[in-house]
């Protein structure tokens, strides 16, 4: 695991306001489909946030690997952007 | 008498974009009758019907602005992959066929994107029409076939109003009321602007002119388990799409016609067909001498969408394009396309597989108007000049 517990709160977080969910909600193995919510444009509204708040370029290449809450916190840990 | 404006868009539009931003700025007004965007994408021009001033600019500019911002601020730079290209092909003919088209009587328009179409286009058509089919039959497709109309409420379902408003065509009928129609059948007359009639003489819509084939196949089997876990369909339909001034010739008509191969089933049956099929087309293109490129693409979503949908299509390589080279204007012509989409119709529509998670779909769609088009825009009307497999197959 390339990332702390804070990256993963933040994450958690992130989409739980990208997707207008209580966080309780969203556990740290949600996945793109586990919800409805996280569906095409969810998943985009994510992407969107973490442009914004992490202040980054995600690559299109990126965007179809990032679908999990842990491939998130991966792909910070390892851009160093946690 | 017409006019023109400059407008400077709030921030640089990038070229990726250009011609999406292009297409969406006829929808923004009335008064648009042509809408550029220049090469480095910091001005817009827009042709109007009537000159704007005051606070009636002000107000076109705020909207043009609008669609800028909603389309570019935070959007992704797509991914383009070429699966094919095959556009330096050599190509016996280099001019616009349309002249000749509608000097011959093959080509008759009857209003904005409406043509009616003459034996030789007729023929060309119903020949990719037969490859095709031959392809659908490679997969053991079953043959249906669709309404022209297609219900507003299933097309609320699949969020179709969010994502191509602009797009759509009603249908509707008058009112069940006496008064309404003695007074319709009395005063209707058709003014400039189209149908003059009040418009409280119609009845609510509940129908609408079907934009795509494959949707109706994903209705009808909405709600309950997919049979077999596996569907493979082809059917060919009129399909609607309203493009505003942005329509033109037989590259962009309102009503078209369709040819789809559709799969529904699990994401490795959809995807693993799709590519078959794609592999199976580019045996015939070769054949006839199609100078063509395949390449990642999107669907037209409207500017509220577009950002978020378009980037995701991309990403996850959703929709390729088979855009066919159109040589008199130096550009390509979408012709046709290997969509996927995910399970998206599956949960929209709980469609299910045998283990009860949602189906998968995808489909090979054809524009048939635009590939006969296309199909002589790089061959001429001579059929002497035409590759031998086409001219051995159209009398």
């Amino acid at each position: 695991m390339g990332y702390s517990q804070v990256t993963m709160r933040r994450v958690q977080e992130l989409v739980a306001e990208a997707l207008q969910l209580p966080i309780d909600q969203v556990t740290p193995r949600l996945s793109f489909g586990g919800i409805k919510q996280w569906d095409s444009m969810g998943h985009m509204s994510i992407m969107m946030l973490l442009e914004e708040r992490f202040s980054i370029v995600i690559d299109a290449d990126v965007i179809a690997s990032l679908t999990s809450i842990n491939a998130i916190c991966d792909y910070l840990g390892k851009s160093g952007k946690e | 008498m017409t006019a023109q404006i400059d407008i400077t868009p709030p921030m640089t539009i990038p070229e990726y974009l250009i011609g999406e931003v292009q297409s969406k700025l006829a929808y923004v007004d009335e008064s648009i009758l042509k809408a550029g965007v220049d090469a480095d994408g910091g001005r817009i021009t827009l042709e109007l019907r009537v000159p704007a001033a005051g606070a009636k600019r002000k107000n076109l500019e705020g909207k043009v602005r609008r669609v800028v911002t909603a389309m570019v601020q935070g959007a992704f730079k797509p991914k383009v992959e070429i699966l094919e290209d095959h556009l330096d092909r050599p190509l016996p003919y280099s001019a616009d066929p349309q002249a000749e088209l509608v000097r011959r009587g093959e080509m008759f328009q009857e209003s904005a994107g409406l043509f009616s179409l003459g034996p030789l286009l007729t023929r060309v058509i119903a020949f990719f029409e037969s490859r095709f089919v031959a392809l659908a039959d490679s997969f053991g497709a079953a043959p249906y076939r669709f309404p022209t109309l297609i219900p507003a409420r299933s097309l609320e379902r699949v969020g179709y109003f969010r994502a191509f408003p602009h797009s759509l065509t009603f249908a509707t009928h008058l009112r069940e009321d006496l008064d309404a129609i003695d007074d319709f059948a009395q005063h209707a007359a058709c003014g400039e602007q189209g149908l003059e009639s009040p418009p409280e003489s119609f009845a609510k819509i509940q129908a609408l002119l079907s934009p795509a084939v494959c949707y109706h196949l994903y209705f009808a089997l909405a709600d309950k388990p997919l049979p077999a876990g596996q569907v493979v369909a082809t059917a060919v339909g009129n399909c609607f799409r309203y493009e505003s001034v942005n329509l033109a010739s037989l590259e962009r008509l309102w009503n078209f016609t369709m040819r789809e191969v559709i799969f529904v089933g699990s994401r490795d049956f959809v995807l693993q067909n799709r590519e078959t099929g794609r592999q199976r087309m580019r045996t015939l293109f070769e054949e006839i001498g199609l100078a063509y490129r395949v390449e990642s693409a999107n669907d037209p979503f409207f500017i509220g969408e577009f950002k978020k949908q378009a980037a995701f299509q991309s990403a996850f390589q959703l929709k390729f394009e088979i855009r066919a080279s159109l040589p008199f204007k130096h550009a390509t012509l979408a012709v046709g396309s290997y969509n996927y989409h995910q399970d998206f119709f599956g949960r929209s529509l709980n469609i299910t597989l045998p283990d009860g998670s949602p189906a998968h779909t995808g489909c090979i769609a054809f524009g048939l108007e635009r590939i006969a088009f296309a199909f002589l825009a790089q061959y001429g009307l001579d059929t002497q000049l035409w590759p031998e497999a086409v001219r051995k197959a159209i009398p």
